[in-house]
């Protein structure tokens, strides 16, 4: 994969833009997941995730072809997402998020022709409940949590991507967890 | 269930993190086994992470990579119209 980003990514400097839409499909579920977990609501993550591909663009020049791309753009959403969130006073967001119920309007989209067995709808509000846990979560455990469990990075690369002293990142880790022990524990 | 030591709660991070030494993975698993409420302290911790890892994958939005296309700058190059 890395062989192809690189050579696509020759093309974008030399001029090609079409070339970036290639990359922007091969990465867009990752970034915007990303996103979407630490933000907690789907407009937001949609905006910041696009605002992260036109950045990667626009600096695209300054990426070492050396490195992981995906590192460098895991880089580039976080860092947007973090800014996001300290521009955004807590008690808003925390309001927005309760009354939101996002997954469970997009589930209920999505399976709106077929009936839903209950057993299923446990399972969409279980999904989530647990969503919204994660969105209690402090910015910096929640981010850590997120690349690790959801986008399955290991500690290295997320150290990589946070700028963080590998140390950081497990201490992060090893308080998230203790948090979403506690939390999760009464669902 | 307050009563874990510290210090096994920190080797149940290392080993969540597959970080650990494998004298402190023997030293965690002589430990589990004489105690229960640490049993019950890494399941939990084991459940919550397991509950994180099953919340579905999500998928960009429909159109999402023509949105991206249609904002990006026209023209990254500075060579344009040079004679």
């Amino acid at each position: 994969m890395d062989l192809i980003v690189n050579k696509r990514i020759k093309q974008v400097i030399k001029g090609d833009q079409n070339a970036f839409s290639e990359i922007v499909e091969l990465y867009k579920d990752k970034v915007y997941q990303v996103c979407y977990r630490i933000l907690g609501n789907r407009h937001e993550a949609e905006d910041i995730a696009q605002e992260a591909f036109i950045r990667a663009y626009i600096n695209i020049e300054s990426f070492n072809q050396s490195r992981k791309f995906s590192t460098w753009l895991y880089r580039i959403a976080t860092n947007l997402c973090i800014d996001r969130i300290r521009k955004k006073k807590p008690d808003y967001y925390l309001d927005a998020e309760v009354s939101g119920t996002d997954g469970l309007t997009m589930y209920s989209q999505v399976a709106a022709d077929v009936a839903l067995p209950e057993e299923k709808l446990e399972k969409m509000e279980l999904r989530d409940n647990v969503h919204k846990e994660i969105l209690k979560l402090p910015q910096k455990y929640r981010t850590v949590i997120v690349l690790k469990y959801i986008e399955e990075l290991s500690l290295n690369e997320i150290s990589e991507i946070l700028d963080l002293p590998l140390g950081t990142v497990k201490t992060r880790m090893h308080r998230g967890r203790e948090a979403l022990r506690k939390q999760l524990g009464k669902l | 269930m307050s009563s874990c030591p510290e210090e096994i709660v920190d080797l149940m991070h290392d080993y969540l993190d597959e970080d650990i030494s494998a004298e402190d993975e023997m030293k965690l698993k002589h430990h589990l086994q004489t105690c229960p409420s640490c049993q019950q302290y890494l399941h939990q911790l084991k459940n919550a992470v397991g509950m994180v890892q099953g919340i579905s994958h999500i998928k960009a939005p429909d159109g999402f990579t023509s949105q991206v296309m249609a904002k990006l700058p026209k023209e990254r190059k500075k060579v344009g119209f040079q004679r």
